[in-house]
């Protein structure tokens, strides 16, 4: 029999940042206890974790690190319940958990030759700077076509990952469109809304593949705007969340239809989501 | 081979020397599995038991593993149960929801190391229904008062002994080590006989029924079945194919236990994010995911229902809510008695 | 009045309202899939109330059903039913003006433990209704027992067979009975503490934690009940039998004041278990204590509700 898939992996916490203005979200840097753990991790960008913090419970996050940094897992975490506040209070040191890797990922094979359209809101963008560290990668860049980023937030301080924005800002091999909804003082660059800006920017439907992440009302108004540019169903793929408790497809919790979005997703392009009941 | 009536609590009585022996045992008015220490505390005068017998692989609650947690690292411990255990008395319905929980259990992708190590250290006799109740509809999906899928041995009540049948090759040997003498031609002409005459008189349409699931999900027929349903957990708890299940941290500081509990889609809170969105907020959509998993969802990942017409769920509702009628009605047959 | 009798008034009466547009929904009850019970009905249309029914085996309190409704509703409510609206009126989750009210007197709902006790968990097929007894039928028997044998405890002690407040009364009122003395709650109090729990522990194993019992109670309806809080942990979900019984302690202490000892929980516990031993305790003792008993009056305010420099406050004086 395989290892016990609930069985986590111990981690130490390194780092405890403060992500976003208001404090909600704060990103955990983990470090592997050995070369043997970090062996028996492998993952890909798009798959979440259980994390696990000892004497709380459990909570699946998706992995904002990429496999292309070796040594250590983030995850960026908001406040909302017993484990994450437990996490936001952790100190430096401390041994936590992780179970996984779980799900699927963004099919990086299939966009190899393609032009990559990110399309991220708020909070969710974890998952795509996995993505993105990935592709911008040097050994894998050159399988990518142009990559555009729309990112957008409510205001400049919520914008996750400021450091590596202002990475990719100054590069010429990503395309980075950041947003804010309405003027701030200090901000001097683009303002509107997600959707708005996704029609402004006009990425090309031409051999591009458009993935998309966010809270459900920015997808609501966002996609009108993608299909139409062109972009067909099989063209569109999304991250779904949804409610998971064993990650491994098992305690009927997180099922959209016949699908489990800890097993068979999260990843779903708009064409797998078009014959699963609107129910997430 | 056969069994005297007479000469069954001796028998039990060894088994529960080297088993883990669970039976049926009278609990007021009904009857639950339980382990036994001696065969005279068992009773087959049962129609079933009020909960099924899926708690010997699949505890209501369970702990997974326990940890300490130091400044170096944790220690943790893995509690897999690899006792081995006999189930004496399964009716054929809970021996098939077994059957259909193992696809659960053991999917593409993950294997469960818990349920599945009972699973493999566990046999199953089985007793077959001489009289199914009137709440009793295996036949219509799939099963059968003798139907033998997932049991290793197979009674059948001839009136003052058990035919028994060898099902598998563990259930062949189990029988050798018994030392059961072979059945007499009267014997098991009286076990056919019974057998034939066993009746399930309730049946319950369901050709057709995926069809109208695969279309009918935003069909207005939804607002109607949840009005009743009080959305606690008395069907999902007595259900032999049901498995959700939650997992929770009970521990001083950093000392403690990761624990598995049954829990239920009916709840409200079952399908809560974290940030305050729920994808099924009212009692209709709960029901409907309840029904579609069942009926649906299961037909399209197993090719078989999620279900064993135990009756238990129709008989354990508070308000009577009755899935029979809510598959006629979604077949579009109405109800019949009203 | 008979049975039948009282089954066609109602259905006159929610046919009535329904056609003149008075009310949105009827609920009331119709003919159960098993045989001895009956199932709540949503009547919505005139025709819908043809199905309505009224027998012993009326048992769910339908007042369950109307918290916080919208529109205007009639209920098909016994005494004890009306009792819980009542309450809920005092807290405001019912508004008495949209609620049309066809109380019927009630002697006495059917116990399904009792009737399974009758045919010692046997199959039943069939029922005859013989007025004064019920012939229980399956597979090779025939049992003829008593209604009154079979009456649930709880319809035994109570003294609210007559709604207090109606709208429309459906069949004749139900004789009086002497001041309930609460006798079946005092072999309960002569146990000692220890003998109490083992009591209490020896009910509370069958409990399997599905909360019929609570969602049964029109008196339930907390957004966020205390089982299901996370920060803190009141009691774990496992169904442990110390857990179980703190479980039904603080429902019952929730309750406390605004339970109208209908037995709703103790009729939906799948299990059997004697739920009515600890509400009727907590009844006898808030009757003791400030002689208010919930929903006998829609003036009286609940008495939990109430400070009056008079409340008896033993636990703060020293003795």
């Amino acid at each position: 029999m395989q290892k016990n898939p609930y069985l986590p992996l111990p981690v130490k916490l390194v780092k405890n940042f403060t992500e976003t203005e208001d404090k909600l979200i704060h990103t955990f840097t983990f470090q592997y206890l050995s070369q043997e753990d970090e062996k028996s991790f492998p993952y890909m960008p798009g798959q979440f974790a259980e994390l696990c913090v000892f004497g709380k419970g459990e909570a699946p996050f998706g992995i904002a690190s990429s496999p292309t940094e070796p040594g250590f897992l983030k995850f960026s975490v908001a406040k909302v319940g017993v484990v994450s506040t437990a996490l936001h209070l952790m100190e430096e040191g401390t041994i936590c958990g992780v179970r996984g890797p779980l799900g699927n990922y963004y099919p990086v094979d299939q966009l190899k030759g393609k032009n990559v359209v990110i399309i991220g809101g708020g909070f969710a963008f974890t998952t795509l700077r996995s993505l993105i560290t990935y592709m911008l990668e040097p050994k894998h860049r050159g399988d990518f076509g142009k990559i555009t980023c729309i990112y957008g937030a409510r205001n400049p301080g919520l914008l996750l990952y400021k450091e590596e924005l202002d990475d990719w800002d100054k590069r010429d091999d990503i395309n980075l469109v950041c947003t804010i909804d309405r003027p701030v003082d200090g901000w001097n660059k683009r303002v509107g809304f997600v959707p708005a800006v996704t029609k402004e920017v006009a990425p090309s439907s031409e051999n591009s593949v458009a993935i998309i992440c966010g809270p459900p009302v920015m997808i609501k108004f966002t996609m009108p705007e993608l299909e139409a540019l062109g972009f067909r169903p099989e063209q569109i793929i999304m991250s779904l969340e949804n409610r998971m408790k064993c990650g491994i497809g098992m305690c009927g919790r997180c099922n959209v239809g016949n699908k489990y979005v800890c097993k068979d997703g999260p990843v779903f392009t708009k064409a797998e989501l078009n014959l699963l009941p609107n129910e997430y | 081979m056969i069994i005297a009536k007479n000469e069954l609590p001796g028998l039990l009585d060894k088994l529960a020397a080297e088993y883990e022996l669970f039976a049926p045992v009278k609990e007021g008015n009904y009857a639950l599995f339980k382990q036994i220490k001696s065969g005279a505390e068992a009773c087959f005068e049962y129609l079933n038991s009020k909960v099924p017998p899926k708690g010997v692989l699949f505890p209501q609650s369970e702990k997974l593993f326990s940890y300490q947690t130091t400044g170096e690292g944790t220690k943790m411990e893995e509690h897999i149960d690899s006792r081995k255990k006999l189930v004496f008395g399964i009716r054929p319905c809970d021996a098939k929801s077994l059957v259909l929980l193992d696809n659960v259990f053991n999917n593409d992708k993950y294997t469960d190391p818990y349920y599945m190590t009972r699973r493999e250290n566990t046999l199953l006799v089985g007793m077959g229904c001489n009289d199914p109740a009137s709440t009793c509809f295996c036949t219509s999906v799939g099963s059968g008062p003798f139907d033998s899928a997932g049991l290793d041995l197979l009674l059948t009540d001839t009136g003052d002994a058990y035919l028994v049948e060898a099902i598998s090759e563990k259930g062949k040997a189990l029988a050798a080590q018994m030392g059961l003498k072979a059945a007499a031609e009267d014997q098991k002409a009286a076990a056919a006989k019974a057998q034939e005459a066993a009746r399930v008189n309730c049946r319950v349409n369901v050709e057709g029924l995926k069809a109208r699931l695969d279309a009918n999900f935003y069909d207005a027929i939804w607002e109607r079945f949840h009005e009743k349903c009080l959305g606690c957990a008395a069907c999902t708890y007595s259900c032999p194919t049901c498995h959700c299940f939650d997992i929770v941290d009970e521990a001083v500081d950093c000392d403690g236990c990761r624990v598995r509990n049954w829990d239920s889609c009916m709840f409200p809170l079952f399908t809560l994010h974290g940030s305050g969105h729920n994808p099924r907020t009212s009692g209709k959509e709960r029901m409907r995911q309840r029904v579609m998993h069942k009926f649906k969802y299961f037909v399209d990942n197993f090719s078989a229902m999620a279900c064993v017409g135990c009756g238990r769920c129709i008989k354990n509702c508070p308000v009577n809510l009755d899935i029979r009628e809510i598959i006629a009605d979604i077949q579009g047959e109405g109800r019949s008695d009203k | 009045m008979l049975r039948m009798q009282i089954a066609t008034a109602i259905q006159e009466a929610a046919r009535k309202l329904l056609a003149e547009k008075k009310v949105d929904l009827v609920l009331g009850f119709a003919k159960g899939s098993l045989p001895l019970r009956s199932t709540p009905f949503f009547a919505r249309t005139p025709e819908d109330a043809g199905k309505l029914t009224w027998d012993y085996s009326c048992e769910n309190n339908l007042a369950n059903y109307l918290r916080k409704r919208e529109g205007k509703v009639a209920v098909v409510a016994k005494g004890c039913d009306v009792r819980a609206i009542v309450a809920l009126a005092h807290e405001n989750q019912i508004n008495r003006e949209n609620l049309y009210i066809i109380g019927v007197p009630c002697a006495g709902m059917v116990d399904r433990v009792k009737v399974d006790q009758a045919v010692e968990g046997k199959d039943i097929l069939e029922v005859e209704d013989k007025g004064d007894t019920l012939v229980i039928k399956g597979k090779g028997f025939a049992k003829e027992v008593k209604l009154d044998d079979l009456c649930h405890d709880t319809c035994k002690t109570c003294r609210y067979g007559n709604p207090v407040v109606y709208d429309l009364l459906v069949g004749e009122p139900v004789p009086a009975k002497s001041e309930d003395n609460f006798d079946d709650v005092a072999a309960f109090e002569a146990l000692s503490p220890a003998d109490r729990r083992a009591a209490l522990a020896a009910e509370f194993s069958k409990c399997i934690r599905c909360y019929a019992c609570r969602n049964a109670c029109p008196m339930c309806y907390c957004s966020e009940c205390f089982v299901d809080c996370s920060a803190p942990v009141w009691i774990n979900k496992a169904p442990d039998v110390d857990d179980n019984i703190m479980f039904q302690a603080v429902r019952v202490f929730h309750s406390a004041g605004r339970c109208a000892d209908c037995g709703a929980c103790d009729r939906a516990c799948p299990m059997g278990i004697n739920l009515r031993g600890m509400t009727r305790k907590m009844v006898k003792e808030v009757k003791e204590l400030f002689g208010y008993e919930a929903g006998a009056s829609t003036e009286e305010k609940p008495a939990l509700a109430v400070f009056k420099a008079d409340d008896p406050q033993p636990f703060l004086v020293k003795e």
